[in-house]
């Protein structure tokens, strides 16, 4: 361990100017973006406070994203992220024996007057832990099948208690953090080859053995084997309507008829990124992406400035789950791939995605202000 | 920590860099890729729809609507233009089904705005259920302006709910045409399952029916001139949004309704007023005629009902009130009611005599009874008429002589007569459900009855009783006949409509000798004006015909030398059912109602220059002279002083000039 005075930022402008402004914008843009939208859907009809209330949410959680990172270092993070991933993983047990049951899914758990997610806590938590577990054993042991086996765990009983919630959307995401946190860490590439080709026997053999019929049809729907306009098939069919018929430029801001008409379902939501389409066109949903793309870029820079591993990890996973809802979204909006309910972060309507990936961002502006600070330098193990 | 120390010392730090950086350069590629493809699956949708248009024909198809609009439907006027059926503007409250969130809630609401009950609410209800998802439906019709407004400034607080106007059916004067002109309703799912089923059009048509606006005739004339009434709908390509709510309106894509064609009937407002009028609560009905032309300028059923509560679907315990009401004020008695002449046949029996050779002045002696096949036919009057003639017999109404009367005729001779006079004759005035009785004789009767014909049956004809039934319309043909001396007048209740012609002239009716047809309406004018007559009362109408104009005008001390203005008539009393020893010689009034005998009364006038008749039937009413009597006395002075057959008829042309009904 090292020790000395360390380089960090001591005053408070100091921090100021040395945040990782590019990210702070890049969050910035995608939240006006949202604001926007939100305002096109409430003039088709819904509420009028929904832009305000998402703008606002939006800066209250920056500003406390931003103070955390000033003042809390690696330290914080590392201290943290057991106890988080254990704290999470009881909160999941806690909501399978005595969770409240909202629309069919029993994903809340009510303390007093707070209702919370505690699979949102598992998503930061899981990408800690094993970001911790991998600078605890070490470059040597990151690649042998044995010492995967723990985090492969770690990465399973959260997500099948999430599928089981049911929550698809979020267990797919808990799954691709942590996967994406131990490919990062150095996963042996026969454990990630054997792992692709077993996935995809599972995925045959589910299936074609384990599916109920209406489950296998539902999946011929996404893959296009049969169509269902009116059941599984309607959100797809009327997103891909309003995607088509956009054009190049879109329909004029305010004008999209699919999304002002309600054709569009889930429109400030699972769907926004449609409407975004439809009303500004190829080019305005190209350029949403690409602001995405920058900030996974940003994030991904930090992770490759850091100096420990944990750091690299954390900052890096936090890149690949930002990309894991964007791009399940996106995809999921044009048809690629089966409906999840997976929102648009920053941009779509509702506090739970922006609040866990603040907190994902949080860690990252934190482990960029703070990489040079006392206790962040050098190989912990 | 030591353990990792051991481990960690073997492999440098660079290597571990480099893993993570090949590593995240990997995955930043994915994502790149990742994000390329999604880009790409764009561009391939829009390129697609470039090509085909599926997308932008998806959108529009999702977002425009065709609705159709009702035509406005056409005016039926009485023949001087007096509006009987009209199309105007109703207030009405509506639900969009698939806007609103709680419908039972809505409707609460409005039920509290304006006060109304439970059981409306529940009514409403199923309404909106039943109605279309996306269009407004009426829950709430013929609002005041300060109900509608009650609404109205409450609407932003109620989604979902539509306060606005509807063009309805309007019968200005409610009981008084219910019967001749009907009403319209909404379809019923028969008509809409026969809709389905026709052939070509029959798919479109159903689902014009199913639109909440759409009316459809169904009772009398607005029934059978559905398609000159209706007109032709119109439509509208409106903006929807998903819940299939109208949010706007294309204005360069929609076609005009266009209205129905108005019509103009043969009655007299004022003529069928008087008749409803004087039947006050009694059952039956009234028809006045023109004998020269046919127009019928009364046509009247009594008891009435209000056609206006049948628009907008009339209430199950309302119905059932009409439907079993023993008067029947559902049943459209001047063509559907059947009905046995009774005495008012006798004129038939005495043309029929008179062409089997019986000379004028063959007389009978009528002690009150005519013994035949073992039995006593008795004359209506116990104590007998004496010694009679065609003239007396028909003034007395003497049984006894038209027992024999019909005896020397024969039944074949007495129904080829009462034929030839409009009796069992299907007359199409343009209303449903016309019966045309029957006139029967010894071969229609065994086809029928699979009997012989008797003796008996012919002296049960010879005063009109027994299996002869005829409707109060053709009674009022045969008096009409009777009164223009003999020419086959035929009725006819609409003047003027698209496909209408003017009638011709009635030719005369062959096989009547004039001479016959002058004995019985002597008689007949003996009936209302002779001493012993037996409608000297309904006879004594008080009017005098002014020599300068010819015009009737009302009796008074000035013109009292006047010659006055009479006509010609007869009672008739027929049984319902036979007699007993119970009932024989009771008063009526001391039998059940259903029970009591039929009073009937047909007439034609003024004797000096006959053009109008009128018949009469109180249904269970007693006697013919006094309760018909009277009524047709009121109807027929009316008809007389007005003398409407004098007076312009209205136009079509000139009611609805063409440029206002394209508009």
């Amino acid at each position: 361990m090292s020790i000395g005075a360390a380089p960090g930022p001591r005053t408070i402008a100091e921090r100021v100017s040395r945040l990782n402004w590019g990210i702070i914008t890049l969050l910035c843009a995608l939240a006006i973006v949202g604001v926007l939208m939100h305002f096109s859907v409430a003039n088709s009809g819904a509420r009028l406070d929904m832009p305000m209330t998402h703008g606002l949410r939006f800066a209250l959680l920056l500003v406390i994203a931003v103070t955390a990172a000033m003042f809390l270092d690696t330290r914080f993070w590392l201290a943290i992220s057991y106890p988080l991933y254990a704290g999470a993983l009881l909160l999941l047990l806690a909501v399978e024996f005595v969770g409240e049951t909202r629309m069919g899914a029993t994903r809340w758990l009510s303390i007093g007057p707070v209702s919370l997610q505690p699979s949102e806590f598992m998503k930061v938590g899981i990408v800690l832990a094993l970001a911790k577990y991998y600078m605890q054993i070490g470059p040597r042991r990151a690649g042998a099948v044995l010492w995967s086996l723990p985090p492969f765990l770690a990465i399973i009983a959260p997500v099948a208690l999430v599928m089981h919630q049911p929550d698809l959307g979020t267990a797919m995401l808990i799954m691709f953090a942590g996967l994406a946190t131990m490919f990062l860490a150095g996963l042996s590439w026969w454990i990630v080859g054997s792992g692709m080709v077993l996935g995809a026997i599972g995925a045959w053999f589910a299936y074609n053995y384990v599916l109920h019929p209406y489950q296998r049809d539902r999946v011929d729907v996404f893959l296009g084997l049969s169509s269902d306009p009116l059941g599984a098939g309607y959100h797809v069919l009327q997103s891909k309507i309003a995607i088509g018929s956009a054009g190049l430029f879109g329909r004029g801001y305010l004008q999209g008829s699919q999304a002002q008409l309600d054709f569009l379902p889930e429109k400030h939501t699972d769907f926004i990124f449609t409407m975004i389409v439809e009303e500004f066109g190829l080019i305005g949903g190209a350029v949403v992406l690409l602001l995405f793309g920058a900030l996974m870029a940003l994030a991904m820079q930090v992770a490759l400035r850091a100096r420990t591993m944990f750091s690299k990890l954390a900052a890096a996973s936090v890149a690949a789950m930002l990309a894991s809802y964007v791009l399940i979204n996106t995809a999921m909006v044009i048809g690629l791939v089966p409906v999840v309910g997976i929102p648009l972060p920053m941009v779509s309507f509702g506090g739970t995605a922006m609040m866990t990936l603040m907190v994902g961002f949080c860690i990252v502006l934190s482990i960029d202000l703070h990489k040079d600070a006392h206790g962040s330098r050098g190989w912990l193990w | 920590m030591k353990r990792g120390k051991k481990v960690g010392s073997t492999l440098p730090k660079r290597d571990v860099n480099v893993i993570f950086s090949r590593r995240a350069a990997l995955m930043s590629f994915v994502g790149v890729g990742a994000i390329g493809a999604v880009i790409t699956r764009m561009a391939h949708l829009q390129a697609t729809n470039l090509f085909s248009q599926e997308y932008s024909n998806a959108a529009d198809e999702n977002r425009f609507d065709t609705r159709i609009v009702a035509p406005p439907r056409g005016v039926i006027y009485d023949r001087f233009g007096v509006v009987l059926a009209q199309t105007s503007k109703d207030y009405q409250v509506s639900i969009v089904r698939d806007d609103v969130e709680d419908i039972e809630a809505a409707i609460a609401r409005v039920g509290q705005i304006l006060g109304l009950s439970p059981v409306w609410a529940r009514r409403a209800k199923v309404r909106v259920e039943g109605g279309p998802r996306g269009e407004p439906m009426p829950i709430c019709e013929g609002l005041t302006w300060e109900e509608f407004n009650a609404v109205n400034v409450r609407l932003p607080e109620l989604r979902g709910v539509i306060a606005g106007s509807a063009d309805v059916r309007a019968y200005p004067y409610d009981i008084v045409y219910a019967h001749p002109i009907g009403y319209v309703a909404k379809p019923t799912q028969r008509d809409i399952d026969t809709a389905i089923q026709t052939e070509g059009e029959g798919a479109s048509r159903a689902m014009y029916l199913r639109n909440p606006h759409v009316r459809v005739g169904k009772g009398g004339l607005e029934s059978k001139l559905e398609d000159t009434l209706h007109g032709q709908a119109g439509w509208r390509k409106v903006i929807v949004n998903a819940r299939g709510v109208e949010m706007g309106e294309d204005p360069n894509e929609r076609r005009d309704p266009v209205r129905g064609s108005g019509v103009v009937l043969t009655l007299d407002h004022e003529l069928q007023r008087t008749a409803m009028q004087n039947f006050a609560q009694q059952s039956g009905a009234a028809i006045v005629m023109d004998i020269v032309n046919g127009d019928l300028l009364a046509m009247a059923s009594a008891p009435g009902f209000d056609p206006n509560h049948f628009v907008n679907g009339i209430g199950r315990e309302e119905f059932a009130a009409l439907n079993t009401d023993e008067m029947k004020p559902l049943f459209h008695k001047a063509v559907t009611g059947l009905y046995a002449p009774g005495s008012t046949f006798k004129m038939m029996v005495g043309i029929a005599a008179k062409q089997a050779g019986v000379s004028d002045d063959w007389s009978v002696s009528c002690p009150g009874y005519f013994p035949y096949g073992g039995r006593n036919f008795h004359c209506w009057r116990r104590e007998g008429h004496g010694r009679v003639n065609l003239h007396d017999a028909i003034k007395h109404s003497c049984d006894v002589y038209f027992y024999q009367a019909a005896l020397q005729a024969g039944p074949d001779r007495i129904a080829a007569v009462s034929r030839k006079f409009g009796l069992g004759e299907h007359f199409d005035v343009g209303v449903p459900n016309i019966l045309d009785g029957w006139v029967p004789d010894p071969v229609s009767w065994r086809e029928r009855r699979n009997e012989g014909w008797t003796g008996g049956l012919t002296l049960n004809y010879g005063i009109g009783q027994g299996a002869l039934q005829v409707s109060p319309l053709q009674l009022a043909v045969m008096a009409a006949r009777l009164g223009n001396n003999g020419r086959a007048v035929v009725p006819r209740l609409v003047r003027e409509a698209p496909g209408v012609s003017e009638p011709t002239p009635p030719p005369i009716i062959d096989g009547i000798e004039p001479e016959f047809l002058a004995r019985v309406r002597d008689g007949m004018f003996g009936v209302c004006n002779e001493p012993g007559g037996t409608a000297t009362r309904a006879g004594a109408l008080e009017l005098v015909r002014d020599p300068q104009t010819g015009a009737s005008v009302q009796r008074t001390s000035e013109n009292s030398g006047w010659q006055p203005v009479q006509i010609a008539g007869k009672t008739g009393t027929a049984q319902v059912r036979a007699l007993t020893d119970a009932t024989r010689g009771r008063h009526f009034s001391t039998i059940e109602w259903r029970y009591r005998d039929n009073a009937l009364f047909c007439c034609f006038g003024p004797w000096h220059e006959p053009r109008y008749a009128c018949a009469v039937i109180v249904e269970h009413g007693g006697a013919g002279s006094a309760v018909p009597g009277p009524i047709a006395r009121e109807i027929m002075g009316a008809a007389l002083l007005r003398d409407p057959s004098r007076r312009a008829p209205a136009s079509l042309a000139a009611l609805e000039p063409p440029a206002r009904s394209q508009a």
